[in-house]
This record gives C-alpha cells, structure tokens and sequence, in this order.
C-alpha cells in the first residue's frame, strides 16, 4: 500500500475544517452528503410545488387567462422534471446516503469522494436546468420530451437544450451514486451479515441502485441523440431525413419504466422498515418481499411500450405489453400483503411515522389499481393523455413515493439530529397533506373519465369541468399547506429540542445501535451481526427462540448459538478490535480510520458543469471548464488511493 | 509453463464482505453500466438500417479492408495489454512497459484509422447530417472513439508509472481495472465491426427510393 | 425440495443464494490441475474448469490468435457468395465467440470470483433481451412513415 502522499502542486492544502462552508465543501461524509442532497431536494421540492399551485390556479377555473399557454407549457414541463429528477431521487439518495453505511454497520460507503462528486453533480445539473428560466424560455416540451415535438424545428428555443443537457448531467451524478451504493452493500456489510440479513430498505436501495446503474445510460443515449439532433442538425428523430419519431418513445420509456421503479423502491423500503417497528413485529415474509422487489425491477424492463398502446405499434405488441403489465401487478400485490401481514396482529403504535405508511398503502394501492386499468389497451386509448393518467400516476408517487419519504423523515429524524420531530404538528402535517393530497388528485379520476385531456392550459366553460378543477386546486393549497406546516415543524422542533436517546422507537435495525446523531466514525466499534433485525435480538434475546429454527424445525433454546449455514462464516470473521493503526485494513473496518476531506469531487463537478454550459452556449466554453476538470482529475488520482 | 506464473490467485484477499476488491467491483458494475449505453446505440442503429433516403449508402462508402485492419490492432492492443497486465503482476518492469507502451501506440494508430475514415467518408459527402445512415454511423463510432480516446490517455499514465517503477505487482489493480476497461472498448468495437461493417456493407437504398450517384 | 423451501421461508435466511463471504469460498479453486498432462489438455482444462495455473503469456497469446482467426474468417466470410439468410446469423455466432473469448480470458472472468460474471452477466442479459425485443418489435410491428 502507498503509505505517503504522491507530490502534486496544491493550491491549498487538503481541507481539514470542521465547519464553516469549506467543511461541507470538502466533505467526504455520508451523514453530511445526505443532509445536503436532503436540503436542496427540498429546496427544489418548494420550487416544484409552487409551479404546480401555478398550474392549478391557472385550471382553477374555465378558460381562465392567468398564466397563457407558453407560460403554462414551461410550468408542466418544469414541474414534472423537478419532481420527478430533482426531488423524489435525490430525497432517496438522502435516505440511501445517511443509512446504507448506519444499516449495514460500516463507517462511510465504499468511494467516499466519488459519493461527494455525485452530490456536487447532482447539484450543478440541478441549477442547470433551472437556469433556463432566467432566459425566459424555459423547457416546454414535457418532462418526456416526446419527439418531434421537443426538435429544433418545432421547439427552436434554448429551453429543451438545458434540459437535455440538465438531464445528461443529472444522469452522471445518478450512475455514480448508483455505482457507489452497490458496491457499498455488495462488500460494506458489517461481519455476518449476510445478504439475507440486510435491512429491508437497504434491499430496496440496491435493487434501485442496480436500476439507476442499468436505466439512467439509456436516457443518456436519448439525451444524446435529441441534444445532437436539436444542435448539429442529425436525423435520429427527423422524419425527413429517415429517422422516426416514435423512437424517442422507445427509447425515453426503455429509461422511463424503470425509472418509475426507481422513484418507488426506496419509499417501499422506507414503509418496509416503519411497518415492522410500529407492529412491534418483524418484516412478514422478508425473503418474498425481497424477491418481490427483484422481480418488480425485473419485469419493470418488459414493460414500457405500455405507454405507447396508442401509438399504433399493433394488436400483438399491444396485448403482450398489456400481460407484462399486468403481471408486475403480482409481485406488488405481494408487497402489499405482505406489510397487511407485518401489520396483522401486531402491537401497533399509531404515531406520525406509522400514519405516513399506513397512508402509503392505501395511496399506493388505489394508484396501482388505476393502474391495472390503463395495462389494459381498450380502456387505455380511453384514458390516454386525459387526467386520469395525471391522476394516477399522482396517487403512485405522491401517495407512494412521497408519503413514504415523509414517513422516513419522521422515522428517521431523531437519528439524524438527536431530537423528536413534534408530533401534534406532525399529526396535522399528516392530516392536512392527505386532505389535501385526495382533494387534488381524486377529481382528476373522473375528470379524465370525462374526458379532459392532459397538458391543456384551459378549458371551455360549458364542459362540467370547472367544479371538480376548483375542488383540485383547493386540494392542491391544502396539501401546500401540509407542507407548510412540516417546514414549522423542523423549525419549532428544532427550537424546543426533545432529545430523542439513542433508540427512541424501539428500533430493529442496526441504525438505532449508535448515537443520535451518530458520531462522525458512525459506530465505536463494527457490530458483530449474526441475526437478521440484529439489533432487536441483542435487546430482546429470548425472542430469539420464536423466530429461529434448527435443522429439525425445532425451535432453537433462547440465547443459544446458531448453527448451520453460517456456522462456517461466523467461524472465520475477523476479530474486530478498536486499534487505531491497522494498516492492514483499506477500509476503516478495524481500527477507525476514516477517509480524509477533498476538495477535487467539487472542483471536478464544476467543470463538468461547466462542459454542460457549454453545450447550451457556445462550444468554446469547454475551454473554460477543462482547467478545473483537469485540475479535479488530476489532484484527485494524486490523492493517496487509501483515503 | 512454470508453476510460479500464475496471475489470479496470489492477491490478497480483501477485507471486505465478499472479499472482492472494491475499485475491480464498481469498474464491472461500471461496464455493466456501459453495456446498456452501447446497447441503446447499437439497437438505434439496427432499427434505422437501410432506411436513408439519400445516399451515399453503406455499400457505396464503407472501406471493408481498411476496417478490418484497423479491428485487428484494436484487437491485438487487448493482447498487448492483457500482457502488460501478466508482466507487471510478475514484477518484470521492462517488459510490463513495453506492452502497456504497445496498448497506447496501437490504440492511438486505432484512432488514427478512424479519424482518416471519417475524413474520407466527409470528403465523399457522408456526413452526420446527409442521411440516418451517416447519422447513427458517425455517433455510435464517435462515441466509441471518445471511449478509446479516454483508454489511450489513462494507459499512457500507466506506461509512465509503469516507466517509473510507481507501478508494481502490488498495485497491479491499478493496470487490471484499467485493462478490464480497455477490453470492454475492444468488445464494443467487436460487435460494432460486425454489426456496422460486415453486415451493413451491402446495404444500398431503400425499396422503392432512387439511388442518386454522387459525383 | 422441502429443504430448499424450508431454507427460504426460514427466518435466518442464509441459503444458496447467499453471496459468498471471502475469496477461500471462490468456487473455483487456484490450484485445481497440478502440473501433468500435455499442453494441450491443460490448455483445455484452463478453458473448461477455469484452473488459472497455466494462464501464463502462452495462453494469452494463444486467445490472441484464436481471435485473429475468427477475424480473418469473418472477413473472408465478406467475400463469399451465395450465404443467403445464414450470413448475418453465422457473423454474429463468430462475434459472439470473439466477445465471448475477450470477456472470459482476457478480462479473467473465468478465472475470477463468479461475483463479477454475476454482475456483468445481469446487465448483458437484461440488454440483450430489452434492445431484441425493441428491434423485434419495431420490425413486425409498426412501419415507421416512409
């Protein structure tokens, strides 16, 4: 092992600081990388927001001249890509970035700066699709951008060119993480930990991760291909010169059902985890909620001309899309009855957390089975580009995806800060998000029934429309009210400060073993894993007997040791002791080593996004953004491998 | 054949829960990664086969010995490196140099090929934006092209460490992780020369379009 | 099969499709031919049971020329008449041998942990399946507008 510091010419030395703003600029650490992909998700969740109370105040009532056409385009468009790109993945990534390495038992995930550049890029391709608004021509082509309709010839703007290349950035940061959150679970776990014995979301985060690592190239590929043909006049999706629109279909919903997976994953493993600790029981059926998962984001590849039934690809196609559609049904199916399950009979607290997941799967239930109905070709090309679609897939991720993060939010929030979110004000956090959430999104069901189509900035006064539209925009000011009140509630919490301890919610996984907040070294020293739910079963050893069996399908005598399959593998973990200097271990697993602060994921991100610039500018930019890309590069490979 | 020889087996093996190497993990999940990229660029080009509207086509512009050339040194610079590979493990400096060297010249008269071919193909009239055919060709090689590129820079970085002594057999991950990049761009370009050249070659104009000789 | 089903629903899940702990669970062992035999069978033990003693420069160079064949084959192939519907099948068998043949020595995956064929395999076959189906769709399904 290199032991010294390659030479290399340093402007400033490596950052030390412990706070102030350079020490989130060098930061390394997982906790402080997810506080800051936490902060400006949100930030661009208020943003996404307000562009939609925009877009229902516009609909509020017929043929209202509010905001006008263009203005509205750029609002759906703008919406949609925020909350879809900016807001529910990097609300995962803060989830997946604060408790992958607390969940498995490690120190930091296994690439700690490449972690950091993921952030940094996350947040330089955010900025740059936002910064289209300030030339006043923001993207309006949709947040899926159908061709031709996003090409140079009938979008001439700068709009779709941020946003192609917003995306491809964003794309780069997504893979990255993806990457970083494999390898962290495939090969961070603590001892014994088995993949079998992993947390449920940390099971959710690597089959997401394996879907971002797997989708985000083909969406590159898409972004590659519009940016080329909207720029340097290339036929891919240009009729006349031999290519073909409905190839941009394919190829966005090749990237754009999965990503749906993506979206929805991790909030299924955020429920996964409150379920069982509200129950007081553990996860029913983990192995099939797991295999579930799997399949889920198996089967989610076969899937994605079923947003194409009506573009005319044919009977056959149309009916073997509607099957794979409605055979991942199942494996959902499973994971609803499976949390029915967890939920049965058990010792339930209903608290804040526990509302949000209870919520979760009613939402996301009636959001599926909405789905059903469109998988089916006949009653699609009824449903198609009408509200109903915008009603479901809002019942999918709002009702899904975001009420799960917000269930893990308040879940997790004593262990991320040491103190209780309030509950009362939690309570009408919740109350007034569902009041609102269905005021705004069921309407849309039977709006859509009628036949209201999707992405039209008004609509005429005598179509029965403007009760239900008014209904919907009220509901939308609730729910914005909802989300007022948790912003309250993080400042009012934070003023009173109810320490929370440790272990505030009787925890089952290993998270709830250290500190509240966890020291920057996450555990003093590596748990020893050897139960799945170890952490419950340090706590409650005589419960081990209920769950655990012997070969013979005896119940195994409370506290004794397990033998059989890991009998082997416990037989040659390694002694883990707290020795400061243990050279042989690259990782922090031994002796707490912990990876040194870099400035270089930050420099490297800004000529990156630098480059992006200069493909919605002027290709001379690049020579602006080389320097620090170079700088970043280089100073980064000269930085000793073992940090 | 002596017993001393062998590559895998005398590396330590990693403290890590599968006791796999980290970096050699994140670069397989990476060409997994990659894998769908390509993919996409490929099945793009496949469903646009024989659908140019104006020529030149395909059987009127690709260079099928020229090519073939150009994949037998990217095929030999795998050999060359995969060698390279071998020397440094074996601790063998001289050697282990001249080979990653022999991955860097090769790849570079690689790139060289190509940037005579695309000039060539422009001087004919084939450009990204004369047909589907000059579109789909020029970005799935270019894109290629960018990859070797970038294969060619981080090798010539190892041949100088390697030059230097800073690579030896105990950082020979360094040269493995990037060689299992390199391969992938030389696997890449496999199914690209059959999918491109060998069977694209005879491609002329559509039924029903009429074929315009260029002068 | 009552075992297998046993050993999935048991609560202490850590059955066969347990990731392996440590390179010594590597299930394919270093040293598993010891020198004998001629060179060619032990050329054709490394191929068939992955055995990495004798993957020495001879080997390599050897994959080397085995791929410079199927090139030049592939290239003659060029040339000759009257293949019919088999030309484009026969290339792509021959690329895939070549891919095959560059990914398993070359790149070591039969030589290393079967981790890494997992991982690489995965992203192959969900790629593979995906783009056949979209071209396959594409070609018996829609015409695009000419």
């Amino acid at each position: 092992m290199t032991t010294k510091a390659l030479t290399f010419p340093r402007l400033f030395p490596r950052p030390k600081a412990d706070t102030g703003i350079w020490s989130w600029i060098g930061t390394v650490d997982h906790k402080r990388i997810g506080t800051l992909y936490g902060i400006t998700a949100f930030i661009w969740f208020i943003v996404g927001g307000l562009e939609a109370l925009l877009i229902r105040a516009q609909l509020a009532s017929a043929e209202s001249t509010l905001i006008g056409p263009e203005a509205f385009n750029q609002l759906f468009t703008m919406h949609g890509t925020t909350m879809v790109f900016l807001v529910i993945m990097p609300l995962s990534a803060a989830f997946f970035n604060w408790l992958i390495p607390l969940q498995i038992g490690a120190r930091d995930v296994a690439f700690p700066r490449l972690n950091a550049l993921s952030f940094w890029i996350f947040l330089f391709g955010s900025l740059i699709i936002n910064a289209s608004f300030l030339t006043g021509n923001a993207p309006n082509g949709g947040w899926f951008g159908y061709a031709p309709n996003s090409g140079a010839t009938f979008n001439p703007g700068l709009g779709m060119t941020y946003w192609v290349v917003g995306l491809n950035i964003l794309g780069v940061a997504s893979i990255a993480a993806g990457l970083n959150f494999i390898v962290t679970i495939l090969n961070m776990r603590a001892p014994g930990m088995g993949m079998f014995k992993i947390p449920i979301f940390t099971w959710m985060t690597l089959i997401t991760s394996v879907l971002i690592v797997l989708a985000m190239p083909i969406l590159a590929v898409a972004g590659i291909q519009l940016q080329t043909d909207r720029v340097y006049g290339t036929h891919f999706f240009n009729s006349l010169g031999g290519g073909d629109p409905v190839m941009w279909q394919h190829i966005f919903w090749l990237f754009g059902h999965p990503e749906v997976y993506i979206l929805i994953l991790p909030a299924m493993g955020i429920v996964s985890e409150v379920l069982p600790t509200f129950a007081r029981k553990p996860l029913f059926g983990y192995p099939f909620v797991v295999l579930a998962g799997a399949a889920i984001a198996f089967m989610g590849w076969f899937v994605w001309s079923h947003h194409m039934f009506t573009v005319g690809l044919g009977p056959a196609v149309n009916t073997a899309f509607a099957v794979s559609t409605m055979l991942i049904a199942v494996p959902t199916g499973v994971k609803i009855f499976n949390w029915l399950g967890t939920l049965w009979g058990g010792n339930i607290r209903l608290n804040t957390p526990m509302l949000f997941s209870i919520s979760f799967i009613a939402m996301f239930t009636i959001g599926g089975l909405s789905g059903v109905m469109h998988a089916s070709p006949p009653t699609d090309s009824q449903q198609q580009d009408t509200y109903f679609v915008v009603a479901h897939f809002h019942y999918v991720l709002v009702g899904g995806a975001l009420l799960g993060i917000f269930s893990g939010i308040y879940f997790w929030w004593p262990k991320f800060t040491g103190y209780f979110l309030n509950e009362k004000l939690g309570i009408a956090n919740w109350a007034l998000m569902m009041i609102g959430f269905n005021f705004t999104f069921a309407p849309m069901h039977w709006l859509g029934m009628d036949g209201m189509p999707r992405r039209i900035y008004t609509y005429a006064e005598n179509m029965g429309w403007e009760g239900s539209n008014l209904a919907a925009s009220i509901g939308g000011l609730i729910l914005g009210l909802g989300i007022l009140v948790f912003i309250i509630n993080v400042f009012y919490s934070r003023m009173k400060k109810v320490m929370a301890g440790n272990d505030p919610w009787d925890g089952r996984t290993l998270e709830w073993a250290t500190t509240s907040p966890p020291p920057v070294h996450d555990f003093d020293e590596i748990p020893q894993v050897k139960y799945r739910d170890d952490f419950w079963f340090q706590k409650y050893p005589e419960t081990i007997s209920e769950y655990y069996h012997d070969e013979h399908d005896q119940a195994v005598p409370s506290g004794a040791q397990i033998d059989g399959d890991d009998a082997e593998a416990n037989a040659e973990l390694p002694v883990v002791t707290g020795s400061a200097d243990d050279h042989g271990d690259e990782h922090g697993h031994g002796g707490i080593h912990l990876p040194d602060m870099s400035y270089y994921p930050f420099i490297l991100a800004f000529g990156l996004a630098i480059f992006g610039v200069a493909f919605v500018t002027d290709g001379l930019v690049l020579f602006a953004g080389a320097p620090f890309f170079i700088w970043g590069l280089l100073g980064w490979s000269m930085e000793p491998v073992n940090d | 054949m002596t017993q001393a020889v062998t590559t895998q087996h005398h590396e330590p093996v990693e403290n890590t829960s599968t006791g796999l190497n980290s970096r050699k993990l994140l670069m397989w999940a990476f060409l997994g990664s990659d894998v769908m990229f390509f993919g996409a660029f490929i099945a793009t080009y496949l469903v646009y086969r024989g659908k140019s509207l104006v020529g030149p086509y395909p059987d009127e512009i690709l260079n099928i010995p020229v090519t073939s050339v150009s994949t037998f040194v990217l095929l030999m610079s795998s050999l060359a490196m995969v060698l390279g590979l071998h020397y440094v493990k074996e601790g063998n400096r001289g050697k282990a140099t001249l080979w990653i060297l022999m991955v860097v010249v090769l790849g570079a008269v690689f790139m060289g090929f190509q940037f005579v071919e695309f000039r060539e193909f422009a001087h004919e009239g084939l450009t990204p934006r004369t047909n589907i055919f000059g579109t789909t060709f020029f970005i799935l090689t270019g894109i290629h092209g960018a990859h070797v590129t970038i294969g060619v820079i981080w090798m010539a970085f190892l041949a100088y460490s390697s030059h230097t002594g800073k690579l030896r057999p105990d950082n020979a991950l360094d040269l493995e992780i990037a060689g299992l990049y390199w391969h992938f761009v030389d696997i890449v370009w496999i199914v690209i020369f059959t999918v491109i050249y060998l069977i694209s070659a005879t491609d002329g104009a559509p039924a029903g379009v009429e074929r315009v000789i260029h002068g | 099969m009552a075992n297998l089903w046993q050993k999935f629903t048991k609560y202490d899940g850590n059955g066969w499709w347990n990731l392996p702990h440590s390179a010594s669970n590597d299930p394919n062992p270093p040293h598993e031919n010891p020198i004998g035999g001629s060179w060619l069978s032990n050329i054709i033990r490394t191929v068939t049971h992955g055995g990495v003693s004798h993957a020495g420069p001879g080997f390599y160079w050897l994959v080397g020329l085995f791929l410079a064949i199927i090139t030049l084959l592939e290239v003659w192939l060029f040339g000759v008449e009257g293949l019919g519907g088999w030309y484009i099948p026969i290339l792509l068998g021959l690329s895939a041998l070549k891919f095959v043949g560059v990914v398993a020595f070359f790149m070591h995956l039969r030589f290393d942990h079967r981790m890494f064929t997992y991982v690489f395999a995965s992203s192959m076959i969900v790629g593979i399946l995906i783009f056949s189906i979209l071209l396959f769709l594409l070609e018996f399904g829609h015409q695009p507008p000419n």
